[in-house]
């Protein structure tokens, strides 16, 4: 421990070099400075005092001018020129006293001028006056190393980026994470002017605050990198000061990128949970109605095998009967209102089991209007006898989706008749298809219920008559199986159910109501495409 | 048969040799017995009615027919097994056999009997001339 004090404490301690060619005067330096704390060295000429400060890097040299091999200026200037030796410090002694000789002197870099014949107390105070000097330097610079490093080391350790700016706006010092932010080498950053920085907010930044502004922030900025895609970043241009005046400025970085990303990862979380939630929500739907579907076709079963059994028996006895009675107008009668009962029952009963099964699809891609005319074409004849006429307006640009054509084709086919039923005679049946973006004015209580949303693009159906509308009283109603508007044995009660059932099957949704100019609307929404 | 009401038609005992035999197995007595009626109205089939599923495989190695009339729904024993039973025994495999059934609708079988997966159907409530029809062309 003592040892290491005293080894610190003499590297702390000045080394003095003192030259001259007489050795009477070195001998008066000398002991003017000995017993000082400092390590005295000797050289008596100039090329003795080159070599000796060349090797052992003395704080300060006591130099005489006036001698014989190399004088005291040529000794300085080599000392000066020499970066090694060049922040020594130099006093020349000599017996000049002219004015010239000490300017020339302080103009090669000494530090002062000492004038024969010395008085000991005088050089040694000079001497003790530069010691301190140079001991504060050295304290100072071993400070300042500390700082650095510590400043180095906080730097480093940062994950926002540091670059420094001196008060022309040149980067001073640059930091590893600045470096990766901006993807460039911390010499090729610090050979910048603002006017190398991009974008423009940055450059304006950093011009601001090296005017004369605190600091300057940008929550939300796109920092080039050279070779890679733009960096999104947050940045704070801060000014470094003392007093008012501005010395500079600290540019701190901020990658938003990982934020960015988590966020986005969050967003497409939430989007996904959205979407699941959604689709459990409408796998929920499918299963309630797929249990109703299921209590209902056991019901339409058993209720099928129960009225079918005594229709057949009354069919095929009637049938006997017709062949081994004589018939007149009268029985004749009979047996056809009752074949016509018969009928009834068993299209009642057939209804039933048609809702029922209707619960799966057989699944191809087709095009929504070629749909849409086949089933146009199986009442084109009676349309034509009630004068109705046909106003279709499809969109030819709505994509092939999977679909079971057949069982859609029943569906407009119920349209069309309730609409044809509804109109009686002269009117017009409108019909249009489109591929659109959906609003919330599109969406029906149906519509909502399958899951549309506001925003999807869907492939919408409308089916319109000229008739006297919905009665708003039946509107609710409209779905229940055996809800019939129609005269006794003409409607089953079962067409709007099955229609409902198989569009829902389709995962598309039907809304029924009326049209601002009257008559009745049934509004068709399909998904463009089955996933 | 012989010695019964029938030995009153001469001409249906004389045809006899010549009339095939249909088999009618539902669990309707009702609805065998219409059946059977309108079939024998026509003087060229010789019918027999079974109204338990399980009786009907005995019913046909004893009667032999021409053709079987199975119910789909018997409480006992489906039309769907016996067909199976039909198809397994070598004596009785070649005989034709039609389903009844109330589920079916006509919509699916149209008029008359239709072919569902390599099985014929028929579909109740059938009429007379239906009736007639199926069994002409499957058995002339």
């Amino acid at each position: 421990m003592g040892e290491d004090k005293r080894q610190s404490g003499d590297a702390m301690r000045p080394t003095v070099l003192l030259v001259d060619d007489m050795a009477a005067n070195l001998r008066v330096l000398y002991e003017s400075l000995n017993g000082s704390d400092y390590r005295l060295l000797i050289a008596n000429g100039g090329a003795e005092a080159l070599k000796v400060a060349r090797r052992a890097r003395p704080d300060l040299i006591l130099l005489d001018i006036m001698m014989p091999d190399v004088d005291g200026f040529e000794v300085c200037r080599q000392l000066k020129a020499d970066p090694s030796t060049a922040g020594m410090g130099v006093i020349f002694l000599s017996a000049l006293d002219a004015i010239a000789d000490k300017v020339k002197g302080l103009e090669l870099g000494a530090v002062d001028y000492v004038t024969k014949p010395f008085h000991p107390e005088e050089v040694a105070a000079r001497v003790e006056t530069h010691c301190k000097i140079v001991r504060l330097e050295r304290q100072l610079a071993s400070r300042n190393r500390e700082l650095k490093l510590v400043r180095d080391r906080i730097l480093n350790a940062m994950v926002e980026g540091v670059v420094g700016l001196d008060a022309d706006g040149r980067a001073s010092f640059v930091n590893p994470a600045a470096v990766r932010m901006l993807g460039e080498a911390a010499e090729g950053v610090l050979a910048r002017d603002v006017a190398d920085w991009d974008p423009a907010a940055l450059r304006e930044a950093m011009s601001r605050v090296l005017a004369g502004e605190e600091e300057v922030t940008i929550r939300d900025l796109v920092l080039p990198r050279t070779g890679g895609e733009g960096l999104p970043a947050e940045l704070r241009v801060a000014a470094i000061r003392e007093g008012a005046v501005t010395r500079g400025a600290v540019l701190v970085l901020r990658d938003l990128s990982e934020r960015r990303q988590a966020q986005a990862a969050l967003a497409q979380t939430s989007d996904q949970l959205r979407e699941s939630h959604r689709e459990l929500k409408e796998a929920q739907m499918q299963l309630i109605q797929a249990a109703k579907l299921e209590s209902v076709g056991r019901l339409a079963a058993g209720v099928a095998h129960e009225v079918k059994n005594p229709l057949a028996i009354v069919q095929l006895g009637m049938d006997y009967l017709q062949q081994e009675l004589v018939l007149e107008a009268t029985t004749t009668r009979v047996f056809q209102d009752m074949q016509q009962a018969i009928s009834r029952a068993d299209t009642v009963v057939r209804g039933l089991l048609d809702f029922s099964r209707e619960r799966q699809l057989d699944l191809t891609p087709a095009a929504i209007n070629d749909i849409i005319d086949a089933s146009l074409q199986l009442v084109r004849h009676e349309l034509n006898q009630r004068n109705i006429q046909v106003d279709t307006d499809l969109d030819p640009g709505i994509p092939p989706r999977p679909f079971d054509a057949d069982k859609l084709q029943q569906v407009f086919l119920n349209l069309f008749m309730n609409a044809m039923h509804a109109v009686g005679h002269d009117g017009t049946l409108h019909i249009s298809s489109r591929l659109r973006v959906l609003r919330s004015g599109d969406l029906g209580a149906q519509a909502r219920e399958a899951g549309f949303l506001a925003g999807d693009t869907a492939i919408c159906v409308l089916v319109e008559d000229t008739g006297p509308g919905i009665n708003p009283e039946n509107l609710a109603r409209l779905f229940d199986p055996y809800f019939t508007t129609k005269p006794i044995g003409e409607g089953s009660g079962l067409g709007l159910p099955v229609t409902r059932n198989i569009v829902t099957l389709h995962r598309g949704s039907i809304d029924l109501g009326n049209r601002p100019g009257g008559g009745a609307r049934a509004a068709l929404l399909f998904r463009p495409e089955q996933h | 048969m012989p010695g019964g009401p029938a030995c009153s038609q001469a001409a249906g005992d004389s045809n006899h040799v010549n009339k095939k035999r249909i088999l009618l197995v539902d669990d309707e007595p009702a609805l065998t017995r219409m059946m059977r009626l309108n079939l024998e109205q026509t003087g060229r089939y010789e019918v027999r009615e079974e109204n338990r599923g399980a009786s009907a495989l005995a019913a046909a190695r004893e009667f032999m027919p021409h053709l079987i009339f199975l119910d789909v729904m018997m409480p006992d024993m489906g039309g769907d097994e016996v067909a199976e039973a039909l198809d397994e025994d070598p004596m009785l495999q070649r005989i034709t056999y039609v389903f009844l059934t109330a589920i079916v609708t006509k919509r699916e079988t149209g008029t008359g009997a239709a072919e569902i997966s390599g099985k014929t159907f028929l579909a109740k409530p059938v009429r007379r001339d239906e009736l007639l029809s199926v069994v002409e062309q499957l058995i002339g």
